[in-house]
Protein backbone atom coordinates (compact mmCIF):
# COMPACT_ATOMS: atom_id res chain seq x y z
CA UNK A 1 0.00 0.00 0.00
CA UNK A 2 2.76 2.24 0.55
CA UNK A 3 4.01 2.96 -2.64
CA UNK A 4 0.37 3.46 -3.99
CA UNK A 5 0.25 5.80 -1.17
CA UNK A 6 3.58 8.01 -1.87
CA UNK A 7 2.22 8.03 -5.57
CA UNK A 8 -1.12 9.72 -4.89
CA UNK A 9 0.51 12.03 -2.19
CA UNK A 10 -0.15 14.83 -4.03
CA UNK A 11 -3.91 14.52 -4.58
CA UNK A 12 -4.10 13.53 -0.79
CA UNK A 13 -1.86 16.25 0.05
CA UNK A 14 -3.93 19.19 -2.13
CA UNK A 15 -7.63 17.52 -0.18
CA UNK A 16 -5.46 17.93 2.64
CA UNK A 17 -4.68 21.64 2.31
CA UNK A 18 -7.89 22.48 1.05
CA UNK A 19 -9.04 20.52 3.96
CA UNK A 20 -7.33 22.28 6.99
CA UNK A 21 -7.52 26.30 4.73
CA UNK A 22 -11.31 25.64 3.41
CA UNK A 23 -12.28 23.44 6.39
CA UNK A 24 -11.15 26.30 9.32
CA UNK A 25 -12.80 28.85 7.61
CA UNK A 26 -15.80 26.92 7.33
CA UNK A 27 -16.11 25.19 10.52
CA UNK A 28 -16.94 27.91 13.30
CA UNK A 29 -19.82 28.96 11.78
CA UNK A 30 -21.28 26.01 10.81
CA UNK A 31 -20.61 24.61 14.58
CA UNK A 32 -22.22 27.51 16.53
CA UNK A 33 -25.52 27.28 14.20
CA UNK A 34 -26.09 23.90 13.16
CA UNK A 35 -24.33 22.07 15.92
CA UNK A 36 -25.01 24.19 18.95
CA UNK A 37 -27.36 27.01 18.40
CA UNK A 38 -30.07 25.16 17.05
CA UNK A 39 -30.18 22.09 19.12
CA UNK A 40 -29.76 24.14 21.80
CA UNK A 41 -32.38 26.64 20.99
CA UNK A 42 -30.03 29.45 20.65
CA UNK A 43 -31.23 30.75 17.56
CA UNK A 44 -34.15 32.92 16.15
CA UNK A 45 -37.31 31.45 15.97
CA UNK A 46 -37.32 29.13 12.96
CA UNK A 47 -33.78 30.01 12.03
CA UNK A 48 -32.85 26.11 11.49
CA UNK A 49 -36.66 25.13 10.32
CA UNK A 50 -36.42 22.03 7.97
CA UNK A 51 -38.19 24.52 5.63
CA UNK A 52 -35.55 26.94 5.57
CA UNK A 53 -32.47 24.71 6.09
CA UNK A 54 -33.40 22.88 3.25
CA UNK A 55 -33.99 25.94 1.16
CA UNK A 56 -30.34 26.89 2.14
CA UNK A 57 -28.90 23.36 1.39
CA UNK A 58 -30.22 22.86 -2.01
CA UNK A 59 -28.98 25.73 -3.56
CA UNK A 60 -26.14 25.62 -5.66
CA UNK A 61 -24.04 27.50 -3.27
CA UNK A 62 -25.74 25.62 -0.58
CA UNK A 63 -24.57 22.42 -1.60
CA UNK A 64 -21.19 22.96 -2.51
CA UNK A 65 -20.43 24.47 0.83
CA UNK A 66 -22.28 21.65 2.78
CA UNK A 67 -19.87 19.51 0.64
CA UNK A 68 -17.11 21.31 1.55
CA UNK A 69 -18.02 21.20 5.44
CA UNK A 70 -18.65 17.12 4.66
CA UNK A 71 -15.10 16.17 2.41
CA UNK A 72 -12.67 18.34 3.87
CA UNK A 73 -12.34 18.01 7.37
CA UNK A 74 -12.45 14.29 6.81
CA UNK A 75 -9.05 14.52 4.24
CA UNK A 76 -7.69 17.06 6.63
CA UNK A 77 -8.45 14.43 9.77
CA UNK A 78 -7.30 11.46 7.79
CA UNK A 79 -4.05 12.85 6.86
CA UNK A 80 -3.44 14.53 10.40
CA UNK A 81 -4.12 11.01 12.28
CA UNK A 82 -1.90 9.06 9.70
CA UNK A 83 0.75 11.67 11.04
CA UNK A 84 0.24 11.67 14.78
CA UNK A 85 -0.12 7.72 14.44
CA UNK A 86 3.22 7.75 12.61
CA UNK A 87 5.11 9.50 15.78
CA UNK A 88 3.62 7.01 18.02
CA UNK A 89 3.97 3.81 16.62
CA UNK A 90 6.73 4.42 13.73
CA UNK A 91 6.45 3.81 10.72
CA UNK A 92 5.74 0.39 10.46
CA UNK A 93 1.97 0.08 10.41
CA UNK A 94 1.80 3.43 8.46
CA UNK A 95 0.61 1.80 4.87
CA UNK A 96 -1.94 0.36 6.60
CA UNK A 97 -2.94 2.96 8.94
CA UNK A 98 -2.73 5.41 6.26
CA UNK A 99 -4.93 3.08 3.90
CA UNK A 100 -7.60 2.84 6.58
CA UNK A 101 -8.00 6.57 7.35
CA UNK A 102 -7.86 7.43 3.87
CA UNK A 103 -10.71 5.02 2.93
CA UNK A 104 -12.95 6.42 5.05
CA UNK A 105 -12.17 10.06 3.77
CA UNK A 106 -12.97 8.20 0.18
CA UNK A 107 -15.95 6.45 1.36
CA UNK A 108 -17.99 9.68 3.30
CA UNK A 109 -16.71 12.06 0.70
CA UNK A 110 -18.96 9.90 -2.03
CA UNK A 111 -21.35 9.80 0.04
CA UNK A 112 -21.36 13.45 0.58
CA UNK A 113 -21.42 14.29 -3.28
CA UNK A 114 -24.47 11.45 -3.44
CA UNK A 115 -25.93 13.32 -0.46
CA UNK A 116 -25.61 16.92 -1.04
CA UNK A 117 -27.34 15.61 -5.10
CA UNK A 118 -29.77 13.69 -3.98
CA UNK A 119 -31.24 17.09 -1.10
CA UNK B 1 14.60 2.69 25.61
CA UNK B 2 14.62 4.94 22.60
CA UNK B 3 13.18 3.80 19.13
CA UNK B 4 14.62 4.43 15.78
CA UNK B 5 12.93 7.74 14.21
CA UNK B 6 11.59 7.60 10.47
CA UNK B 7 14.17 5.21 8.85
CA UNK B 8 15.29 7.76 5.83
CA UNK B 9 15.46 10.27 8.34
CA UNK B 10 19.20 11.86 7.82
CA UNK B 11 19.97 9.67 5.11
CA UNK B 12 22.73 11.10 2.25
CA UNK B 13 21.97 11.23 -1.01
CA UNK B 14 25.07 9.64 -1.28
CA UNK B 15 26.76 7.35 0.51
CA UNK B 16 29.90 8.84 2.06
CA UNK B 17 32.65 7.56 3.98
CA UNK B 18 31.74 8.74 7.38
CA UNK B 19 29.33 6.39 9.39
CA UNK B 20 26.50 7.65 10.98
CA UNK B 21 24.28 6.46 13.49
CA UNK B 22 20.34 6.57 12.87
CA UNK B 23 18.45 9.21 14.72
CA UNK B 24 16.69 8.17 17.72
CA UNK B 25 13.29 8.83 19.29
CA UNK B 26 13.37 9.77 22.95
CA UNK B 27 11.05 7.81 24.89
CA UNK B 28 9.52 10.92 26.14
CA UNK B 29 9.48 12.87 22.80
CA UNK B 30 5.98 13.85 23.93
CA UNK B 31 6.41 15.42 26.90
CA UNK B 32 8.61 18.26 25.65
CA UNK B 33 6.62 21.80 25.06
CA UNK B 34 7.34 22.02 21.21
CA UNK B 35 6.21 18.32 20.41
CA UNK B 36 3.11 18.39 22.57
CA UNK B 37 1.74 21.27 21.05
CA UNK B 38 2.81 19.79 17.27
CA UNK B 39 1.01 16.37 18.77
CA UNK B 40 -2.32 18.39 19.97
CA UNK B 41 -2.23 20.06 16.64
CA UNK B 42 -2.84 16.53 14.86
CA UNK B 43 -4.81 15.33 17.41
CA UNK B 44 -7.45 17.97 16.28
CA UNK B 45 -7.79 15.65 13.18
CA UNK B 46 -10.07 13.18 15.10
CA UNK B 47 -12.82 15.75 15.73
CA UNK B 48 -12.45 17.08 12.27
CA UNK B 49 -13.62 13.76 11.13
CA UNK B 50 -16.04 13.22 13.73
CA UNK B 51 -17.32 16.75 12.34
CA UNK B 52 -17.50 15.75 8.66
CA UNK B 53 -19.61 12.29 9.49
CA UNK B 54 -21.86 14.20 11.42
CA UNK B 55 -22.08 16.33 8.76
CA UNK B 56 -23.11 13.91 6.39
CA UNK B 57 -25.74 12.64 8.87
CA UNK B 58 -27.22 16.41 8.32
CA UNK B 59 -27.29 15.74 4.30
CA UNK B 60 -28.99 12.69 4.75
CA UNK B 61 -31.97 13.80 6.99
CA UNK B 62 -32.17 17.36 4.70
CA UNK B 63 -32.67 14.69 1.87
CA UNK B 64 -35.13 12.39 4.00
CA UNK B 65 -37.97 15.33 5.18
CA UNK B 66 -38.92 16.90 8.05
CA UNK B 67 -39.11 13.70 10.71
CA UNK B 68 -35.43 13.11 10.15
CA UNK B 69 -34.43 16.81 10.28
CA UNK B 70 -36.38 16.87 13.63
CA UNK B 71 -34.81 14.11 15.04
CA UNK B 72 -31.42 14.79 14.48
CA UNK B 73 -31.83 18.21 15.55
CA UNK B 74 -33.12 16.10 18.95
CA UNK B 75 -30.22 13.79 19.07
CA UNK B 76 -27.77 16.78 18.97
CA UNK B 77 -28.92 18.45 22.03
CA UNK B 78 -27.54 15.38 23.83
CA UNK B 79 -24.81 16.12 25.90
CA UNK B 80 -22.65 13.97 23.91
CA UNK B 81 -23.13 15.68 20.80
CA UNK B 82 -23.30 18.76 22.45
CA UNK B 83 -19.41 17.69 24.03
CA UNK B 84 -18.11 16.43 20.30
CA UNK B 85 -19.05 20.18 18.78
CA UNK B 86 -17.50 22.37 22.11
CA UNK B 87 -14.14 20.09 21.28
CA UNK B 88 -14.45 20.77 17.70
CA UNK B 89 -14.87 24.37 18.02
CA UNK B 90 -12.10 24.49 20.23
CA UNK B 91 -10.05 22.17 17.88
CA UNK B 92 -11.14 24.38 14.76
CA UNK B 93 -10.17 27.65 16.67
CA UNK B 94 -6.78 26.57 17.65
CA UNK B 95 -5.85 25.03 14.00
CA UNK B 96 -6.73 28.51 12.57
CA UNK B 97 -4.72 30.14 14.83
CA UNK B 98 -1.43 28.03 14.91
CA UNK B 99 -2.27 27.11 10.88
CA UNK B 100 -2.49 30.88 9.98
CA UNK B 101 0.13 32.02 11.90
CA UNK B 102 2.54 29.66 10.34
CA UNK B 103 1.29 29.85 6.44
CA UNK B 104 3.32 32.59 5.55
CA UNK B 105 6.60 30.56 6.57
CA UNK B 106 4.88 28.11 4.28
CA UNK B 107 5.32 30.35 1.46
CA UNK B 108 7.53 29.05 -1.90
CA UNK B 109 10.70 32.14 -2.17
CA UNK B 110 9.51 33.08 -5.25
CA UNK B 111 6.67 31.71 -7.77
CA UNK B 112 7.77 32.65 -10.98
CA UNK B 113 8.72 36.21 -11.45
CA UNK B 114 6.13 37.12 -8.50
CA UNK B 115 7.42 37.47 -4.66
CA UNK B 116 4.69 36.26 -2.11
CA UNK B 117 3.27 39.36 -0.43
CA UNK B 118 5.26 40.35 3.65
CA UNK B 119 4.04 37.91 5.90
CA UNK B 120 1.75 40.44 8.02
CA UNK B 121 -0.47 41.16 4.89
CA UNK B 122 -0.89 37.25 4.18
CA UNK B 123 -2.16 36.79 7.92
CA UNK B 124 -4.06 39.65 8.14
CA UNK B 125 -5.69 38.29 4.65
CA UNK B 126 -6.28 35.11 6.40
CA UNK B 127 -7.90 36.26 9.39
CA UNK B 128 -10.14 38.77 7.25
CA UNK B 129 -11.47 35.95 5.02
CA UNK B 130 -11.61 33.82 7.90
CA UNK B 131 -13.70 36.66 10.15
CA UNK B 132 -16.08 37.65 7.06
CA UNK B 133 -16.86 33.52 5.98
CA UNK B 134 -17.64 33.25 9.42
CA UNK B 135 -20.31 36.37 9.78
CA UNK B 136 -21.66 35.58 6.69
CA UNK B 137 -22.43 32.12 7.77
CA UNK B 138 -23.86 33.21 10.73
CA UNK B 139 -26.14 35.38 9.34
CA UNK B 140 -27.66 32.91 6.75
CA UNK B 141 -27.34 29.95 9.30
CA UNK B 142 -28.25 31.70 12.19
CA UNK B 143 -31.90 33.17 10.57
CA UNK B 144 -30.78 36.95 9.90
CA UNK B 145 -31.11 36.65 5.77
CA UNK B 146 -32.63 36.11 3.84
Amino acid sequence: MKPLLLRLEPVIWLLFGAGIMVGTMLLPAWLLTVGLGGPLGLLPEGALSYDRAHAIASNPIGRLVLLGIIALPLWKGAHHLRALFADWLGHGPDGLVGSLLYAVAVVGSVLGIYAVLTL
Amino acid sequence: MARPSHPEAMTPHRPGSTRTAPPQVPDDFWTRRRMLTYLLFDATGLPYMLVGLVALRVAFALGRGPEAWASLMEQFSHPIYVALHLLALVSVLFVGVRFFRLFPKAQPAKLGPAKPPPAPVIVIGLYGAWIGLTLALLVVLGGIWP
